[in-house]
């Protein structure tokens, strides 16, 4: 039996940001929540491994209770077990005080795992630190960016694109490996599933007390970073308009720019008066 | 020691506060879970063929075979055939996501389950719901429902298809019209009369099978909306179907058939609520993005009262929907509110598209934008399942009955 | 503590060293960073005969370049570099710790702060000092539609990975002076648990759209795959590549290879041309480094169109096939 641990994480579900621009702030209680895409690829990796190893999965996030939604979703796709890290104290931790709280939630109710999935970052804070930060915690083995995963004889072999070097590489179990969003890319959640998802008590929520963990060392008091503002750079640029028949935008166009678009086609765009 | 707690899913949540909740108009977890997966699906899956499947009146097989496997074909048939047992709001849900992004596949849909599927999971034996449900379930096999023909739609006394009792069977003879997916079904089901005399109370339904010898498909209608469903007629010559074959008992026509449609009519007005939003979205970004006098025309109050009556008139449909589901899985008759979402739902649809053209102007009536397959699609909503006027009847008809 | 004066260290990622030179880039901020805190710049460099770019990084603004060179070092290994890095700054205590967000870096950081307890800001496209002399990192969220202004206030080092190309590098001087500490590789190493079966270095291809300079991109607005396809004429032209949006390739007009997006493809363009995208974050997070932007669409509002430098405001396939014509006669004559 392969156990197996897929960490995931709710992000706002955003097409275009709502952007509160008089208060420099991100409206984020107008968006959505949506597992993470690279947390999807992570758990549809670990689907096929459940599939071809008889393996079992345990799907554990951290955050508010709506990221509950995630795990039922998980859960609808295919995962065994849930474990939601739901308590105040945890609040506005980086990415080092995640990790931390993360281990401590494996070693009591998952300690005797084989493999931990992440996705290799998140498309809200990107900073793709979890997952290697959480290996070193846990003190196992860990490989980012993995592409292709396979399992033989408890050995864990993977293939990645690391730097322009095409890479395969192998570690012994346990071991955690965040993976991109270049190959497994998630199935649909079957509807039945989705029934099943809400049919049964399968989500342990989890707080800071039941890891016996200090207020002070999680949450944004444990946390080393501090942010001192958000703000976004997508202003209106200045920019030039130009509206007409295709033919005389384009001559405009490249009347204009014919030394701007010229030198780096390495063309002469000029027409002799 | 921990304590750590499993929790149960935040559904019907009687109590909110330790105030106790009568009516909760707030989606529950999983019925945005629901829409947040069809939507996902479809606007991957749909989205980029919605406009070209229409144009070419193509019906997507394609896609039809990666919501196989998704229960798109089986929503509210039990587990042990296969189904994945859906609530019904669930179920609206899914109908309306659907066609928001592709109205003649949400029909395919909705047709298939409500009037194709649940006549048969509510009066078929055992044994004719082993041998035919599982694989309708599964999408294998896509159901329909016939009872239109040249001299009967709405007055269903009309229907001129009669069948002939012969030995340990039926010979049945006639041709329906407009079938919705005819040109797909594979188990279609035939409403017939067996005694010309008493049409009324001699009206059958038959399980008729695509392979039984008599049985035919005539040609795709040229349509104006929902192109992309192969709405066709079916031919029934001297086509013999076994005894085994006939729902429930010959002269149960009339009560299969209402409440099929009555189920049928909760898809429909799903689906109404599908494309209007869609309509009504591509309206809020055009009016945002389209400037005219120097201004984006949202900044226009005749433009913001169209807006303002679109959102409303969304709303109520939907309200309307959920409130015929959560009585139907209560168990409750809900004849008279499934006519009331499917009447309300149809036109606010067909109003709100046509002013989603409004909206848009020129290129509202332009091929290139979508709204103008929302209009078309829009249209017919008011029209099958019982038309507008068939549901004021029912309503009318339930309304006057009640006592005082 | 060895060194009474203060250190900014970069971590020389010499790897890819002709397809990125983010360690020279960090090394020149580095440099202009130290002279606010009045510190040192250092390098630290692994691996196995390296002192090609020990040379190199002195000759780049590194004072001091710390070394240990071993056989055993030759392949990239991030359990034995994270040891070896994390035991060089417990002995030397640098302030700040700069590592270049390649691949490897951004599995290498979280580890090195992780071990020492610290902070550590992401893919950073801005480093300043403040006037507590704290390094203020610019980190980009939602695919660089938010920025955020990142602090370690007290744990040390301060340790960033910085995304390449934000910086520029100084120019070489082979004149520098710098010192080379070398350090011997710890006999007490434990076992690198990642074995590594093969490493293969890609064949550069030809041109790779994240290189190109020249880059058109096309989406839905284009109108169907005929017209899409037009675009690759006009690439050729341009002897630029073809980009693309999700849509665009659901729709099967272009092939996966051609998505530039938040988790596609980055590309950073001289000149971008933008055909009938509308401009979700999902596509505009991959084209933030474009210089010049050309964003053709119907409608002006589309924020594509205000990523734009020129908005050109009509069909974008019509404009496609005029763009087409215009270029052959001027080329030609």
């Amino acid at each position: 039996m392969l156990k197996m641990i897929v960490c995931m994480k709710q992000v706002p579900m955003v097409t275009e940001l709502p952007w509160d621009a008089k208060t420099g702030t991100l409206k984020r209680e107008l968006s959505e929540g949506m597992m993470n895409p690279a947390c999807k690829h992570a758990l549809e990796a670990a689907l096929r491994l459940k599939h071809e190893h008889k393996g079992h999965i345990t799907a554990i996030t951290m955050g508010p209770p709506m990221a509950e939604e995630i795990l039922r979703e998980a859960i609808a796709m295919g995962v065994d077990r849930c474990l939601m890290l739901s308590d105040k104290k945890m609040a506005g931790a980086d990415t080092l005080v995640t990790s931390y709280t993360l281990a401590r939630a494996i070693e009591i109710f998952c300690a005797d795992f084989d493999l931990i999935l992440c996705g290799c970052h998140t498309s809200d804070s990107e900073t793709a630190q979890v997952g290697p930060q959480l290996a070193e915690e846990l003190d196992i083995p860990g490989i980012a960016y993995v592409e292709d995963v396979q399992i033989n004889s408890r050995i864990i072999t993977i293939k990645r694109l690391s730097d322009n070097f095409l890479e395969t590489l192998e570690m012994d179990m346990p071991g955690l490996i965040t993976l991109t969003t270049r190959n497994y890319a998630p199935r649909y959640t079957p509807i039945a599933g989705l029934q099943d998802a809400f049919d049964e008590p399968n989500i342990l929520v989890v707080s800071a007390d039941d890891l016996g963990l200090d207020e002070a060392f999680i949450g944004i008091s444990g946390s080393p970073t501090m942010i001192l503002d958000v703000y976004s750079p997508t202003a209106q640029k200045k920019n030039i308009v130009m509206q007409g028949t295709p033919k005389k935008i384009v001559e405009e166009l490249l009347e204009r720019f014919d030394d701007r678009i010229g030198s780096v086609i390495r063309k002469d765009l000029k027409v002799e008066k | 020691m921990c304590s750590a707690r499993l929790i149960m899913p935040e559904l019907n949540r009687q109590y909110h506060e330790g105030v106790k909740i009568e009516v909760d108009f707030n989606p529950c977890m999983k019925h945005k879970l629901v829409r947040k997966t069809v939507r996902e699906f479809a606007e991957a899956e749909l989205g980029p063929i919605a406009h070209e499947i229409d144009a070419e009146a193509r019906f997507p097989l394609e896609v039809i075979e990666k919501m196989r496997p998704l229960n798109f074909f089986g929503l509210q048939v039990p587990r042990r055939f296969g189904g994945a047992d859906i609530d019904s709001i669930s179920y609206a849900i899914t109908i309306e996501e659907i066609s928001r992004v592709s109205g003649a596949v949400g029909l395919c849909v909705t047709v298939h389950n409500s009037v194709g599927v649940f006549p048969i999971l509510k009066f078929a034996t055992e044994e004719q719901k082993q041998r035919f449900i599982p694989k309708l379930a599964s999408g294998e096999h896509i159901g329909a429902f016939c009872l239109t023909e040249a001299n009967a739609g709405s007055d269903a006394s009309g229907v001129e298809t009669h069948a002939v009792l012969d030995g340990n069977g039926y010979i049945i003879n006639g041709t329906k019209i407009f079938v919705t997916n005819g040109g797909i079904c594979s188990i279609p089901l035939i409403f017939a009369i067996a005694d010309p005399g008493k049409p009324s109370a001699s009206a059958s339904v038959f399980i008729v099978e695509k392979h039984m010898p008599g049985f035919s498909v005539g040609e795709i209608e040229d349509l104006c909306g929902m192109r992309a469903n192969p709405v066709s007629s079916l031919f029934l010559e001297d086509c013999r179907v076994p005894e085994e074959n006939l729902l429930g008992k010959v002269g149960d026509g009339m009560k299969i058939g209402f409440a099929a449609l009555d189920t049928g009519r909760i898809g429909i007005g799903a689906q109404a609520v599908g494309i209007a939003q869609a309509a009504f979205e591509a309206s809020v970004k055009y009016s945002r993005e389209r400037q005219q006098f120097s201004k984006p025309i949202s900044s226009f109050q005749s433009v913001q009262n169209i807006l303002a009556d679109m959102a409303t008139q969304i709303d109520a449909s939907r309200l309307l929907v959920y409130r015929v589901c959560a009585l139907k899985d209560s168990g409750k008759p809900f004849s008279k509110e499934a006519s009331m979402a499917k009447l309300f739902c149809s036109s606010a649809a067909s109003m709100i598209t046509g002013q989603a053209v409004q909206i848009h102007g020129g290129y509202g009536y332009s091929k290139e934008y979508d709204v103008e397959r929302y209009f078309r699609d829009a249209k017919v909503t008011e029209i099958y399942e019982g038309t507008s006027e068939i549901q004021r009847m029912v309503i009318s008809r339930n309304v006057l009955a009640e006592p005082m | 503590m060895k060194e009474d004066k203060r250190s900014i260290w970069v971590f020389g990622d010499y790897r890819n060293y002709f397809q990125n030179r983010v360690t020279l880039q960090l090394l020149s901020r580095a440099t202009d960073l130290a002279k606010e805190i009045d510190a040192e710049v250092c390098a630290v460099v692994f691996g196995h005969e390296v002192d090609e770019w020990v040379g190199e990084y002195i000759a780049h603004g590194a004072m001091r370049v710390y070394v240990t060179d071993h056989p055993s070092l030759k392949n990239y290994s991030s359990d034995i570099y994270v040891e070896l890095m994390t035991r060089l700054v417990k002995e030397y205590k640098p302030e700040i710790v700069l590592v270049g967000a390649t691949s490897f870096g951004r599995e290498f950081a979280p580890r090195v702060s992780k071990i020492l307890g610290t902070g550590l800001t992401a893919d950073c496209i801005g480093l300043d000092i403040n006037e507590k002399e704290l390094l203020v990192q610019t980190a980009p969220a939602f695919g660089g539609n938010l920025l955020a202004r990142i602090v370690t206030p007290e744990k040390r080092p301060q340790i960033a990975t910085v995304r390449p190309g934000v910086f520029q590098e100084i120019p070489h001087n082979y004149e520098a002076a710098g010192k080379t500490v070398y350090v011997a590789l710890p006999e007490n190493l434990p076992n690198d648990r990642v074995r590594l079966i093969s490493s293969l270095r890609q064949p550069a291809r030809e041109q790779r759209i994240e290189d190109a300079e020249v880059v058109v991109c096309g989406g839905r607005g284009m109108g169907s795959r005929k017209k899409f396809r037009n675009l690759y004429e006009l690439a050729k032209i341009l002897g630029g590549e073809v980009g693309a949006t999700r849509p665009v390739v659901y729709s099967d007009w272009a092939e996966d290879e051609a998505l530039v997006g938040q988790a596609d493809k980055h590309i950073k363009p001289k000149v971008l041309f933008s055909f009938g995208i509308s401009g979700a974050i999902q596509h505009t997070a991959g084209i933030t480094d474009a210089d010049f932007i050309i964003a053709v669409n119907k409608n002006p509002h589309a924020t594509m169109m205000k990523m734009a430098d020129v908005a050109i405001v009509a069909d974008a396939g019509q404009v496609c096939t005029a763009l087409i014509r215009e270029l052959k006669r001027r080329i030609r004559t």
